[in-house]
């Protein structure tokens, strides 16, 4: 029949099983390859992909046909003939698209049967081809994602005992081309998790241990290539590149080996961990560890990475791996192991029985070792291999229990704490050390006392590492400090693992004596920065900010290949290293560094005496007005303008200032309320007049509802442009003034310093409301004057506490004052009566010294707009406070 | 088989929105979509021409890999160019962005250039995610965007080629480090244009870029 069909050309159909019965016949009479027909197979095998892919969705017949006639050996004969990469790799995409888009799985059952697939996986293509190459692996990773308990039958055969598809492919687990080093992984790990019992036995008695030897040795001899680039000095654009290549490069055999254990086949793992332990971990990372000056003489020659990439990559493999078996081992080996691990003593028996750690090449490359994998003397190997590291990490723990006491690597990594020099080394030490603390696969009971807080019962700490720990913190409080904050953050946080149990403290009163000792310096370095100005005030602001969104993130700063360079060569901003990842550099710098010590060590300090902190944030900017809220204004001076925002859209709105904030505000169906719209802290706002147009002020907001921003406020007249910008200016002068006097207090200054500022000027001017600044202003006694800024501030220094309720009505508001807000907008409002403390301030005072606003209190009566029931809400007012505020 | 550059891009999107049928369409143009038959494939390779050079564009899909991190981020650091893929029929795949973009920034170097591609552009009746949305969040992260189809080869090619264009640009300004092969550039074999490896017949053959 097909015959037939297939001597009449080319059916019109291309999908359809006559098509495939005339390629069958194409290929029958192209048996061989020449150059001639060369393009012909090549369309001639695309056209049968095409054919089964729509065969297996639509008509099963196809598929039948093609196993019938067995034309994928057809494929492998094509393939013998060697001819040419232009066949080759068509054919391989062939079977990637026919493999990639199977559905049915009987389909799949059916074309894998025949052992063909296997032949071809064997297949010595010319792999110097970059492009065979690249497809061929690509043809063995998409089939390991088809494998599954059932699929995984027809590449492992369990009578040959024979799995090319895996074999085949880890010979180019070290292949120069990344892409292909990740198919290899892929496939690897797609491998590991099909969890077939006697595959994963061919696996590991054949193929475990020369496939982990060499690739041990291959992330060692990455590693030895990072050494040598970081101890290289040259310091250029290149040795960054190469570095970070490098680092990054390590991470990612860090998670390749992790992603196996974490798969948590216990056979697999076993000979994995025995390889990582005792052929690159122990001899190399953490020999790497030993002093120069403590190295015997035959030791001098081996493998050695220096002290500060040794502890940085240690560090990596805490942070990564987590597998209960390694990680234990490991860090018994740091904290309690002794040299004795790379030497052979004849005087002790157990250590006969020890096989020492070393770093060397794997006896046979991994193609030669899977090559001759069927003679049974490596399965031996690698059993014996197996049956020593169980014996090894028995005696270890003999060994490591008789050493308890001895720690020589602990004690080398406490010594790394010292900082006389640089914190270089002492900040890789700390990262160590913290991994450690955090790693979920070590038990606690082996951590308790040393790395981290406890045992409960009794808890204690270990002394030396407290008090290099504080002796860190204190360094950080000189000035000319050669500790970054970096530094002191992973300080502090290790301290908190280290003395605080069930968030208490357990230091004792000594320690805990020095680390007030250091809180204090940190006061004492921070006031030689304080500058009563605005930039200080931002700065510190800024720095307070950062310090609460960017907590620091162990694992992100051991991903950053820059902090290997010496901190000596990075101290510039040019470098692009964040800030507390670098020494300051200028006094700008030096400041912001300096608050920021003060603030993580207050913190700390407050974490240890279980105080709340109350003084900190200086503004809760998360406590501004909300927009679309309803607020009573009742009592509020309403300034009506036109506001221009971001988007140039204008909007009808009233100005209102309190003690604290700009609001604008859109009338709302209440008579005297207002929807707030857009709110920004005084502190945070920039006013300046528009010279084209004496009725506009432009605005910066640093901070506001609306994000950062500048807009334009346009007013009803000239006049009112002034006032509404005077009274801004002048409210937000008395906001920074009262932040900077927080922040005098917190820095234990006397308020009084304040004097020779911008803000002291201004008391200067009104002697009555400076009166209120001086010692007793300490207490808060700072009140409002608009019975709505009471309601939502409370006092100015319990701000941080108090305004959990978020601004909502106030029930102080005078409730008989029920005058239409459209009637307050048609009459514009006295500046001097808006709701704040300022305005307070300029009611009692502006009448006598203010020259610079004249149009406020004293050009009153010239202004047409008189305010709404001005003398009643001020009486009232000061009927109201008498007792608070008048003590002037 | 001589080339300047080669360029090694990775697609990344969720599953079912088309990454593998777009790398289909692209490399191999004599797969054509009849039959409502969808055929994808997880590598391919293909020659272009920028500014009178060849350039070779690798390009693998990531997809089934998603559940290794080692992979994921290995593949990330490997490349040059990512295309970043959505279905304009399903907005979930479009509100996964966000997410495949803090990984690819995260893992990547900083210099790939990431094209966003809305796919799927034949179907507009089922369309839920408007193309103004997918230029915003394209302009807001500072990505190239395209909407493309595989089906109709709609701007398939244009999307490749410019995100190519793109790379290549960067090139000339000095960004990427091209002997640095990590960065997912590598600069052709300069000596010869003739692999003595190869059997006779099989240079030129790939030039045309219809091998596959």
């Amino acid at each position: 029949m097909y015959r037939l069909f297939g001597g009449f050309g080319k059916p019109k159909n291309p999908h359809s099983l006559e098509n495939l019965k005339h390629l069958y016949n194409v290929l029958l009479k192209n048996k061989t390859v020449t150059d001639n027909n060369r393009g012909l197979l090549v369309e001639v095998l695309r056209s049968i992909t095409e054919i089964l892919i729509w065969g297996d969705q639509n008509d099963s017949s196809v598929f039948d046909f093609f196993l019938e006639r067995n034309m994928l050996s057809f494929f492998l004969e094509i393939l013998k003939q060697k001819c040419g990469s232009y066949v080759n790799v068509q054919l391989l995409q062939t079977l990637n698209i026919l493999f990639e888009n199977i559905r049915n799985e009987t389909s799949l059952y059916y074309l894998l049967s025949n052992n063909h697939v296997n032949s071809i996986i064997v297949h010595k293509f010319d792999f110097s081809d970059e492009e065979v190459m690249a497809y061929y692996i690509s043809f063995l990773k998409t089939l390991s994602l088809k494998l599954n308990v059932h699929t995984v039958n027809f590449f492992y055969n369990v009578h040959t005992n024979d799995f090319p598809l895996y074999t085949e492919a880890i010979k180019f687990f070290n292949h120069p081309e990344s892409m292909v080093r990740i198919a290899v992984r892929t496939l690897t790990l797609n491998v590991y998790k099909v969890g077939d019992k006697s595959m994963l036995s061919f696996i590991r008695n054949k193929t475990a241990a020369p496939y982990f030897s060499n690739l041990v040795w291959f992330i060692g001899s990455h590693v030895l290539e990072l050494d040598a680039c970081v101890s290289n000095d040259a310091n250029n654009q290149n040795q960054i590149h190469c570095l970070a290549d490098l680092v990054a490069e390590h991470l990612d055999h860090l998670h390749y080996l992790n992603d196996i254990l974490t798969l948590d086949i216990s056979d697999l793992n076993e000979v994995l961990n025995d390889h990582l332990l005792n052929k690159l971990l122990t001899p190399l990372y953490i020999f790497s560890l030993i002093p120069d000056d403590q190295l015997k003489p035959a030791q001098t020659s081996k493998p050695r990475m220096s002290t500060i990439v040794s502890l940085f990559l240690l560090s990596q493999v805490f942070l990564i791996i987590s597998m209960y078996p390694l990680v234990r081992t490991l860090t018994e080996i740091i904290l309690q192991g002794s040299l004795d691990i790379f030497e052979h003593d004849e005087d002790s028996p157990v250590s006969n029985k020890l096989i020492i750690p070393s770093f060397v090449p794997p006896p046979k490359t991994l193609e030669e070792s899977l090559d001759s994998a069927t003679t049974p003397s490596t399965s031996i190997v690698s059993t014996t291999e197996s049956n020593v590291s169980n014996i090894t990490d028995e005696e270890k723990e003999q060994i490591l229990a008789q050493e308890l006491q001895t720690g020589f690597f602990f004690e080398t990594i406490i010594k790394a704490l010292s900082c006389e020099e640089n914190d270089h080394k002492a900040l890789f030490a700390l990262c160590l050390l913290h991994s450690i603390s955090c790693n979920k696969g070590i038990n606690q009971d082996l951590l308790a006392g040393t790395l981290i807080a406890g045992p409960s019962e009794k808890p204690k700490y270990n002394t030396r590492l407290v008090e290099k720990l504080i002796e860190i913190m204190s360094l950080s409080c000189q000035p000319r400090s050669g500790i970054r904050l970096v530094t002191l953050e992973l300080t502090i946080a290790l301290l908190k693992r280290l003395v605080v149990l069930n968030g208490r403290s357990i230091l004792q009163d000594a320690h805990f004596a020095a680390v007030i000792d250091a809180k204090e310096e940190s006061i004492q370095l921070a006031q030689t920065f304080f500058k009563n100005d605005d930039v200080f005030l931002d700065t510190f602001e800024d720095e307070y900010t950062d310090m609460k969104r960017k907590p620091l993130n162990v694992e992100f700063l051991m991903m950053d290949s820059k902090i290997l360079l010496s901190p000596s060569t990075t101290c510039t901003p040019l470098t692009g290293i964040e800030f507390r990842k670098r020494l300051p550099c200028g006094n700008v710098e030096r400041a912001r560094r300096a608050i920021r010590v003060f603030l993580l060590i207050r913190e700390f300090s407050l974490m240890l005496t279980g105080e709340m902190e109350l003084q900190l944030p200086l503004t809760d900017r998360s406590n501004c007005y909300q927009v679309n809220s309803a607020l009573d204004f009742n009592n509020a001076d309403l300034i009506h303008c036109i506001f221009i925002g971001k988007d140039g859209i204008k909007a009808k709105r009233f100005l209102v200032i309190d003690s604290t904030h700009l609001i604008l505000i859109e009338p709302d169906s209440r008579l005297g309320w207002g929807i707030v719209k857009l709110a920004a802290f005084l502190q945070d706002i920039e006013v300046v007049g528009d010279k084209e147009n004496p009725q506009c002020l432009s605005v910066t907001m640093h901070h506001s509802t609306s994000g950062a921003l500048t807009a334009k406020f346009i007013f009803d007249d000239h006049v009112r442009c002034m006032a509404a910008k005077q009274r801004l200016t002048k409210a937000r002068t008395i906001a920074r003034v009262q932040k900077l006097n927080q922040l005098a207090r917190l820095f234990d200054l006397p308020v009084q310093t304040t004097h020779s500022s911008p803000g002291s000027r201004m008391f200067f001017r009104h002697p009555r409301s400076g009166g209120r600044r001086l010692p007793g202003f300490a207490a808060p006694i700072k009140v409002p004057s608009s019975s709505f800024a009471a309601a939502k501030n409370g006092s100015s220094n319990g701000h941080c506490r108090s305004l959990s309720s978020s601004p909502k009505p106030s029930t102080t508001y005078c409730p008989n004052e029920d005058i239409p807000l459209e009637n307050i907008a048609l009459k514009t409002i006295n500046p001097a009566n808006v709701a704040s403390s300022v305005e307070e301030q300029s009611e009692t005072s502006n009448a006598s010294s203010s020259q610079d606003a004249p149009v406020n209190d004293t050009a009153e009566p010239s202004d047409l707009e008189t305010s709404f029931s001005q003398i009643s809400v001020s009486s009232k007012k000061t009927a109201r406070r008498k007792g608070k505020v008048e003590t002037v | 088989m001589s080339y300047a550059y080669l360029f090694k891009y990775i697609i990344i999107g969720d599953t079912g929105v088309g990454k593998s049928c777009l790398l289909l369409q692209f490399t191999d143009k004599r797969f054509q979509p009849i039959h409502d038959l969808t055929i994808g494939v997880e590598f391919g390779a293909r020659m272009i021409t920028i500014d009178g050079k060849q350039i070779k564009l690798q390009i693998w899909d990531t997809a089934g890999q998603e559940a290794f991190r080692s992979i994921t981020r290995s593949y990330y650091r490997g490349a040059a160019g990512a295309l970043l893929v959505y279905d304009i029929t399903r907005r979930e795949t479009f509100e996964h962005l966000t997410t495949w973009l803090e990984d690819a920034r995260q893992h990547s170097n900083s210099n790939m250039v990431i094209m966003l591609i809305g796919n799927k552009s034949d179907l507009e009746s089922r369309r839920d995610v408007k193309k103004e949305e997918g230029e915003t969040f394209a302009r807001e992260h500072n990505l190239i965007f395209m909407e493309t189809s595989a089906k109709t080869a709609a701007n398939v090619e244009e999307a490749f080629i410019n995100t190519a264009k793109e790379i290549y640009e960067k090139i000339q300004e000095g960004v990427f480090d091209i002997n640095n092969e990590a960065n997912g550039i590598k600069i052709g074999p300069q000596h010869s244009p003739t692999n003595p490896n190869l059997p006779p017949g099989s240079q030129g053959a790939n030039q045309s870029g219809g091998c596959c």
